[in-house]
């Protein structure tokens, strides 16, 4: 835990059409070979910051209007997605996530590498941690399963040779046993290549499995920060992210959040 | 005979032309309807460096299509970079305003007039006599092979080409291509620059063969069915309906009415609207994407 | 008709008759009374070339209205303008020379042969959308133009159709300020048809159609018809431009329905500002006087006889850039230049502008 922070998100504010503001002071911090989790129910801001992070702002007409997001002592914030991503940040998105009309070994030949990586390369480095998409290489994109797509959807953004993977909701739409297979991969990749790697998720059972740190994000703040082990032990998270009290003494899920929030804030 | 030479003819050069159609709307989705502009600017191109390059053909074509491709680049980062990202349709009334204005320029630069950059050249254009009793001049001859060789190129540089695979992909999904650390103007400038460089070609050699007048943007606009027929987003589509608006053309002409040819085409289209409108070999849902 | 008007705060419309009302305050009443003064008193002390060129303004602001109506309101897009022009001018001039047909029919039976190629545009618009519905109704412009050619080379009327002037028991218009207002009251009855039209429930399903289709269709409005009517409408009114133009020319060629004509609609209804009957005249107006702004700019060159010959093409290449311009820097048009002159005067002194969005 010595190593040096990778990426530091400084107290970032996010604003929409120069009107909404979705993300209001964010302070996050990832080390070199962390896995970080960032947990949060809809529109508390997570797919907003991994995008302030990737450079996908300016497509939605928003903007950083306050904060930094430094990686490897480099300011990002507001540059081009392509210049992010050859500064090594790569991003698997939610949707969309493949080119569906391009074969599977398309999809790994079009991603930006690095010049002296080859093609061959290329796919060597997919079919260690996704040996099926070997069976899979002239099948088209569009044809393929969802656990499928999401392998190469993040077999492709490793092609880009990533310091930093930023995977947005893997479990979406997914079977549990697929989800706990591809958080095993993300170890693996973590393991074998030393890449750093944030996962978003709603499901937090899953990634905080993996997690080695968690921020729980809510309107746009970080509410809790903690170890993973730690948050996962922490009643909020496992009343209202993992669900494992029983649901007659279930509260409504606002108030209380607001009594804890307080609590925790001025008690 | 002469018929089915005449129809190749004609195939070959609304194909030649559609392709450039084609590659700038798979890549951007935008139409150019400047096209027809940018390819008779090729010929006048051809013009100029015949000029320059008095003497030396060779040197003056090779300089021609170099300077073709530079200005297809140049309308990319200069006028249609700005455009991105706004609506399509405000993007297509860019080509439409950046061909009135080429339309003018050129008038003003080389008049009006017919003019042969072949004889400035030195080129003769015998006719060649075919086998089965046909005759088809040289440059005819040449833009038919060329357009089976630039067909041939485009489709190995797209199936296999590294940016030839990051343009296909650009056009599926630009946001996926740009996190994925394409750079996605240089993409669409090169686009821009094929699309400008193939149909410059077409100008040329047409000028080559039959001479050069500011009537040749019909011919521009004629091949828009063409690409659209055969589907506006694939390649294979631009060849087999540049075939079928060629065939029909010919055929109509020769057997109806000479009058005919400006409007074939466009029926040919509108039927096609009708019938499949995102033509033969299109993609269905890009009815729905623009 | 007040989206999008600035006015000053504290005005608030507390009847319906307030709401129905064509103007809302004083000051609009006292200055749309002066422009009607103004419009009336121009053909009295304009020579017959501004008087011709307002007459031109008219014919102009008729298409661009109908075309604002299609494109700027019901978001339907043509680039085949000119041909329905052409449609209504050829209708006007076949029904004379082959039926020697008074304008009182042929009027009506341009806004027919109209209405009709309006559903002929509108039918694709089911199916198609955006750059697919543009290409389909710029080939149906090649159509209209090739069965115009036919007809004049099949007759015999190779250089054009001759039409006589228009009588009315026994007066034949001839007379250039009688033309004046005989256009006039044409362009503001489209105009006063316009302003009725949106603002009753076409305008609003046309808004809702063009907002978002399959929102639209959910709320029950009817796409296909409206649709279908926005062309019909569209088609009608330009068609009966198109006569008018061919009566008040006393001419009709195809040469005068190039496809640049559809262009130069086109750039009407950009230069002034989509989605405003206010952009349409605006544009019409721009774009009608444009050339004989570049023509009396190049009188003032040296040698000025020498660029006579050149006119045509330095109309294409400065057409290309304003509309270049206004496509790069002012998508909102005139119409938003207007406004934020407006809003600079309202606001006055201070400079916040609204934010972005929340005024629509």
């Amino acid at each position: 835990m010595s190593e040096p922070a990778l990426l530091t998100v400084e107290k970032l504010e996010v604003v929409y059409h120069r009107a909404i503001t979705a993300v209001q002071g964010i302070s996050l911090s990832v080390r070199k070979g962390q896995i970080v989790a960032i947990l949060g129910t809809n529109g508390a801001g997570k797919s907003t910051t991994l995008r302030a992070i990737s450079g996908f702002l300016g497509i939605d007409d928003a903007r950083v209007t306050d904060g930094s997001v430094t990686f490897n002592g480099k300011r990002i914030e507001n540059r081009q997605p392509n210049e992010i991503t050859r500064l090594g940040i790569a991003l698997v998105p939610e949707r969309d996530k493949v080119f569906p009309n391009l074969t599977v070994i398309e999809n790994l030949t079009a991603p930006f590498a690095p010049a002296h990586y080859n093609r061959r390369d290329n796919e060597v480095l997919a079919y260690q941690f996704f040996p099926r998409l070997a069976e899979l290489r002239s099948r088209t994109a569009g044809l393929l399963s969802g656990g499928e797509r999401q392998m190469l959807a993040l077999a492709s953004a490793l092609v880009c040779r990533p310091e930093l993977l930023l995977v947005d909701e893997l479990s979406l739409g997914l079977a549990p046993v697929v989800v706990q297979d591809l958080m095993a991969r993300l170890v693996q990749i973590r393991h074998e290549l030393g890449t750093t790697i944030v996962v978003v998720e709603q499901s937090a059972a899953a990634a905080l499995n993996v997690a080695d740190y968690g921020y729980v994000l809510e309107n746009g703040r970080v509410v809790l920060d903690g170890e993973g082990a730690r948050l996962r032990a922490h009643g909020d998270i496992q009343e209202f992210y993992l669900g494992q009290t029983s649901s007659s003494d279930r509260r409504s899920y606002r108030s209380v959040k607001q009594y804890r929030r307080s609590r925790r804030w001025y008690g | 005979m002469q018929l089915a030479v005449n129809i190749v003819v004609l195939s070959a050069i609304y194909a030649l032309i559609a392709c450039g159609y084609v590659l700038i709307y798979r890549v951007s989705r935008v139409l150019n309807l400047a096209h027809g502009e940018l390819m008779m600017l090729g010929a006048y191109l051809l013009l100029a460096t015949a000029a320059s390059f008095a003497g030396n053909p060779v040197a003056a074509i090779a300089a021609a299509v170099v300077l073709s491709l530079a200005v297809g680049i140049l309308v990319y980062v200069f006028l249609m970079r700005k455009m991105t990202g706004e609506m399509v349709l405000a993007a297509v009334l860019t080509t439409v305003a950046l061909g009135t204005l080429l339309r003018g320029l050129m008038v003003l630069i080389w008049s009006a007039q017919q003019q042969y950059p072949g004889q400035a050249l030195g080129f003769a254009n015998p006719a060649i006599a075919l086998p089965g009793g046909g005759r088809i001049s040289t440059f005819a001859a040449i833009l038919v092979v060329t357009t089976a060789l630039v067909y041939g190129g485009l489709f190995v540089f797209l199936r296999f080409g590294r940016w030839g695979v990051r343009m296909r992909a650009a056009g599926q999904n630009p946001l996926l291509a740009a996190q994925r650390g394409i750079n996605l103007h240089a993409v669409y400038a090169l686009a821009w620059g094929l699309s400008t460089l193939t149909g410059s070609m077409a100008g040329m050699l047409i000028a080559l063969d039959s001479g050069l007048t500011s009537s040749m943007t019909v011919i521009g606009l004629k091949a828009f069915p063409a690409a659209l027929v055969g589907g506006l987003d694939s390649l294979v589509g631009a060849l087999v309906g540049a075939l079928i608006i060629g065939a029909a053309e010919v055929l109509s002409i020769q057997y109806i009415d000479p009058l005919l040819s400006d409007v074939v085409p466009f029926l040919v289209l509108i039927a096609m609207l009708i019938v499949r409108p995102w033509g033969l070999f299109g993609t269905r849902e890009e009815l729905d994407r623009v | 008709m007040s989206r999008g008007m600035p006015r000053a705060s504290g005005y608030f419309r507390t009847d319906y008759a307030q709401d129905l009302a064509l103007t809302q305050t004083r000051l609009e009443r006292a200055s749309l009374l002066a422009f009607a003064v103004m419009l009336a008193a121009f053909p009295f002390l304009a020579t017959a070339f501004y008087l011709d060129l307002a007459c031109q303004v008219f014919l102009a602001a008729i298409g661009a209205l109908s075309l604002m109506l299609l494109t700027g309101y019901a978001g339907q897009i043509s680039l085949g303008h000119a041909g329905l022009l052409a449609a209504g001018a050829f209708t006007a001039g076949i029904l004379f020379r082959e039926f020697n047909a008074p304008f009182w029919v042929t009027l009506p039976a341009a806004a027919a042969v109209g209405a009709l190629l309006g559903i002929v545009f509108g039918l694709p618009s089911l199916r198609l959308r955006g750059l697919y519905l543009a290409v389909s109704t710029l080939a149906l412009h090649f159509v209209v133009v090739y069965l115009g050619g036919e007809y004049e080379s099949k007759r015999g009327y190779s250089t054009g159709i001759m039409i006589d002037a228009p009588t009315i028991g026994g007066y034949a218009i001839t007379n250039g300020r009688v033309w004046y207002f005989v256009l006039l009251v044409a362009a503001a009855a489209t105009l006063l048809i316009c302003i009725n039209l949106l603002r009753s429930r076409t305008g609003r399903a046309w808004r809702a159609i063009r907002a978002h289709e399959t929102v639209a269709e959910a709320l029950g409005i009817n796409i296909a018809a409206y649709k279908l009517l926005a062309f019909v409408i569209s088609s009608a009114m330009a068609a009966v431009a198109g006569a008018l133009f061919a009566y008040y020319r006393h001419f009709v060629s195809v040469e005068a329905f190039s496809l640049f004509l559809s262009i130069q609609y086109v750039a009407m209804i950009i230069v002034g500002g989509m989605g405003s009957l206010l952009g349409a005249l605006l544009g019409a107006v721009f774009v009608t006087l444009f050339p004989y702004l570049i023509e009396a700019a190049l009188q003032q060159l040296p040698n000025a006889q020498s660029y006579a010959g050149v006119l045509f093409a330095v109309n294409y290449a400065a057409f290309g850039v304003v509309m270049i311009l206004f496509l790069l820097f002012e998508p909102l048009g005139l119409v938003g230049i207007w406004h934020r002159v407006q809003h600079y005067f309202l606001l006055w002194p201070f400079k916040h502008r609204p934010v972005a969005g929340a005024g629509k």
